[in-house]
């Protein structure tokens, strides 16, 4: 007989990226490649067709000189909390919000390659896999055995790491935790960050790091205004970045540089 | 009944459309994508157990602590090592995919090495009164460059030249409250990555740079001065310092005279100052010294630094001379160390020291896109993670560091170690030299020694020789006491990563960018699969300049200089000063940019 039912809290995993210290060195890129096996660029890649779960877009005021001012943005999936776009589109229930931590999930294996969830996404966030996935001879011994890589033809993005949740979970589990209960693991992007810009955790959580920086005031949401509530918060004091991230395609001058 | 035609179409049709009204399509387009999920053209990662070892980047001088996540022996990923007092946690780009190196599609791994050997015998049998042997060091400051020298001091006219060392002097950032930076990309991988990020926040950045850069975009204060006016403005403060006029500066960089005043003076009055720079010439270097000077860096924010111990029996050693101190046409045996990712002088400036009649040039690397593609042998070496060798002094270590890259993964069979085949062309017979250093260290007791696996610090005399080796060996850093800072003998502060601007002709100037070419394939998702990066065959210019060359944004074109020709991508950047071609660098572009750094874009 159950004498006692430890009600579970669901996990609402999120992160704060301060714009400010961001050096835009790239690290998290290559961090979240590494861990997440995606393959390097086929020749035919370009910045529209390649496959980079995290971007980081480099973005200015408009100004010119001497009033120019340049900041980097990095940008994944948003883990849209409300609405969220891709899942609506998706006809094969190939998407989905996982309730018990958040994050909107991607099951490659179910994944018709209709790419109605790339047109969706306003966050340009969600890659297709153009060809198929190639790693120059040997290099293939250096692949994650916790990430399965993913076939052409299919759609993929960030996932916060899942495979470091599901490896944090079974410890978890060893350590006597109840399945369900939120455990703490850090994405390959936050680990790899040189500058401390990126930080995660369960936004449930009022003590946690993003819990806190995200009721700052100088704290906000890529394009807030289409309310799909995401769980990644960006921070920055500077007023035109605030701006600029309400904007549908920031721009750099002289071109335009976010693409889908 | 009677079967008709219209009977079979209706039944045929009505099939048709009923079936789309089950799940079996629906089911089998779904099960065709699960089964063509497991194909064989998707890899399969390994499995097995999984293990931490500890190593340090071996990719430039900042040798930043690395934790290795490996399975089954074999390195998955890279990650810092936290609470590093140096490099505090914290990798580069690079350095975290450094673990695919050794599978890079340009390795080299067969090379004719007992022919090497044999034609380096005989051109020293025959060796000229006039004519010299040579080793040419781009990554100076290692146990194996000790090497290199005793192996020069042992053959008849023997010569060792050394690129890019930063000497005996140190920039102590944590001390420095305004930093000017001539084009040096102080906070792209100029030092430590993580130590310049730890001391970041204590100084006022000043960047004076033709382009905006990274380094120009994380500043206080970005100065946009001309293409190739670094020099004219270090003269400009150096000016305004003594109270004299500043028109000409003014004129030269484009920056006017009031502000070069208030920049003077800011760095005279926020001190300590320190100023970055003066890589471009001889003359660029001096004058960056007599800034310093000028402003009171010296001992101050520019400090001496010990070397870390090396036995007795090394003494005996050639002396480092740079290039330009070798005379023309004297060279007969040229071998070039390029195992390590270093410096590299255009082939425009080494090609001319070579004897004209049949000169031998022998590079030891691990991939054809350096000296191997003027080499007449290209012996392969292995690269980082495979082999284990000490990182040299990094720009901003105030204390002298002795830590080892530590083999993660097996060299390919077939590969020579630059070192011992040096030394053994020229009858040199050395032992684990790496060893010999690290007892040299222990012996003199000073210092101590850092170990990454627990994290801690413990005083180089309290260890045992054994286990002071088994440390370095198992990822450590032996770090030397922290003296009183004192004035250094030289001062060589532009040493480290520096960006090229100069120039005269009536072309666009040309500013080289960092990359770490070549670098691991997955790179390519800052530089080709993104905009964050200029790739290493990629060029940028100003829309302005793009226009007037007939070029578009992603198209073929061909960068021109005066000492050739290379064929390029053009990327339209706003953020480019007009006036400027920036490219990145990488053996094949600056061997181009050798003979003057003037350079157009052309269609192609």
């Amino acid at each position: 007989m159950i004498s006692e039912i430890k009600p579970i809290h669901a996990a609402k995993y999120g992160m704060t990226i301060d714009v400010d210290r961001c050096n835009g060195c790239g690290a998290c890129m290559v961090a979240c490649a590494v861990e997440n096996n995606v393959p390097p660029a086929h020749e035919g890649a370009t910045d529209r067709k390649g496959l980079t779960w995290l971007r980081v877009y480099k973005v200015d005021n408009g100004e010119e000189y001497p009033n120019h001012r340049t900041a980097f943005v990095p940008v994944m999936c948003q883990h849209c909390n409300h609405d969220t776009p891709c899942v609506h589109v998706c006809p094969q229930q190939a998407v989905d919000l996982d309730p018990a931590t958040g994050v909107v999930g991607e099951m490659p294996q179910r994944c018709l390659g209709c790419r109605y969830c790339v047109a969706a996404c306003p966050y340009h966030a969600r890659y297709f896999n153009w060809w198929d996935p190639a790693w120059p001879k040997g290099m293939e011994k250096t692949l994650n055995p916790d990430v399965t890589p993913r076939m052409r033809g299919v759609v993929e993005k960030c996932n916060f790491c899942h495979g470091r949740w599901h490896a944090a979970k079974q410890l978890a589990a060893a350590a006597g935790k109840l399945a369900g209960e939120p455990v703490e693991y850090t994405p390959a992007c936050v680990e790899a960050c040189p500058t401390g810009a990126i930080r995660f955790g369960d936004l449930n959580n009022a003590a946690s790091e993003p819990a806190r920086a995200a009721k700052e005031a100088e704290s906000f949401r890529l394009l807030e205004k289409l309310g799909t509530e995401t769980k990644v918060y960006y921070r920055s004091k500077r007023e035109w970045v605030r701006e600029i991230a309400q904007a549908p395609r920031p721009r750099q001058s002289g071109k335009e540089i976010a693409r889908g | 009944m009677k079967t008709t035609r219209r009977d079979i179409l209706l039944f045929a049709g009505g099939s048709a459309v009923g079936v789309l009204m089950t799940p079996a399509p629906w089911r089998l387009i779904t099960d065709s994508a699960l089964w063509s999920e497991n194909w064989p053209g998707i890899p399969r990662p390994a499995r097995g157990a999984i293990t931490a070892k500890y190593t340090n980047c071996a990719l430039c001088a900042a040798g930043c602590a690395v934790r290795a996540r490996c399975v089954a022996e074999q390195p998955v990923s890279l990650v810092g090592v936290a609470g590093h007092p140096l490099s505090h946690g914290a990798m580069c780009a690079y350095g975290l995919a450094g673990h695919h190196l050794p599978y890079h599609p340009a390795r080299v791994t067969r090379g004719p090495v007992e022919e090497a050997a044999t034609a380096v015998a005989g051109a020293m049998a025959r060796l000229g009164a006039n004519e010299r042997v040579a080793v040419l060091d781009l990554r100076p400051g290692r146990t194996a460059s000790w090497t290199y020298r005793r192996a020069m001091a042992a053959v008849k006219n023997g010569v060792y030249v050394e690129v890019g060392d930063v000497g005996n002097s140190a920039i102590d950032l944590t001390k420095a409250r305004t930093v000017l930076s001539l084009s040096v990309p102080l906070l792209e991988g100029w030092g430590t990555p993580g130590n310049v990020i730890a001391a970041r926040a204590g100084f006022h950045l000043i960047q004076a740079e033709a382009v905006e850069s990274r380094t120009a975009a994380m500043a206080d204060q970005w100065l946009r001065i001309k293409a190739g006016s670094e020099e004219a403005l270090g003269q400009g403060i150096l000016l305004a310092l003594g109270g004299q006029s500043t028109a000409a500066a003014a004129e030269a960089t484009g920056i006017p005279e009031q502000q070069i005043l208030a920049l003077a003076s800011e760095l005279k009055q926020n001190g300590p100052a320190l100023v970055v720079g003066g890589a471009g010439s001889q003359s660029a270097a001096q004058l960056a010294a007599q800034l310093n000077d000028a402003l009171g860096a010296l001992g101050r924010t520019i400090v001496a630094r010990r070397d870390a111990p090396v036995p007795d029996g090394w003494k005996k050693a050639a002396p480092a001379v740079d290039l330009a101190s070798v005379e023309d046409g004297s060279i007969r045996v040229l071998l070039i160390d390029e195992s390590a990712p270093g410096a590299y002088l255009p082939w425009s400036d080494v090609e001319p020291k070579l004897v004209r009649d049949n000169p031998v040039v022998v590079a030891l690397g691990w991939t054809r896109e350096g000296y191997g593609r003027h080499a007449q042998y290209l012996l392969p070496t292995g690269v980082y993670p495979e082999v284990a060798e000490d990182i040299p002094r990094a720009v901003d270590s105030v204390e002298a560091v002795f830590r080892m890259a530590v083999p993660l993964v097996q060299a390919p069979q077939g590969v020579v170690k630059p070192e011992e085949w040096i030394a053994k062309a020229a009858g040199l017979e050395v032992g684990d030299t790496l060893r010999e250093r690290a007892d040299a260290i222990h012996k003199a007791g000073r210092g101590t020694l850092f170990t990454y696996a627990d994290g801690k610090s413990v005083a180089t005399k309290d260890v045992k020789t054994d286990d002071f080796w088994k440390a370095l060996q198992a990822g450590a850093c032996w770090m030397d006491e922290v003296e009183p800072a004192k004035r250094p003998a030289a001062v060589k502060v532009a040493a480290g990563a520096t960006r090229q601007a100069a120039g005269s002709a009536n072309d666009l100037p040309l500013v080289a960018m960092l990359t770490e070419a070549p670098s691991s394939p997955l790179l390519s998702k800052i530089y080709q699969e993104s905009n964050l990066k200029l790739g290493p065959k990629q060029v940028a210019i100003h829309p302005d300049e793009a226009r007037a060359a007939g070029v578009e944004d992603g198209a073929r074109a061909v960068l021109e200089t005066l000492a050739g020709r290379i064929d390029v991508e053009v990327r339209v950047d706003a953020s480019v000063s007009r006036g400027a071609v920036l490219v990145a660098r990488r053996a094949a572009v600056l061997d181009v940019c050798g003979a003057g750094v003037r350079a157009k874009v052309v269609r192609a």
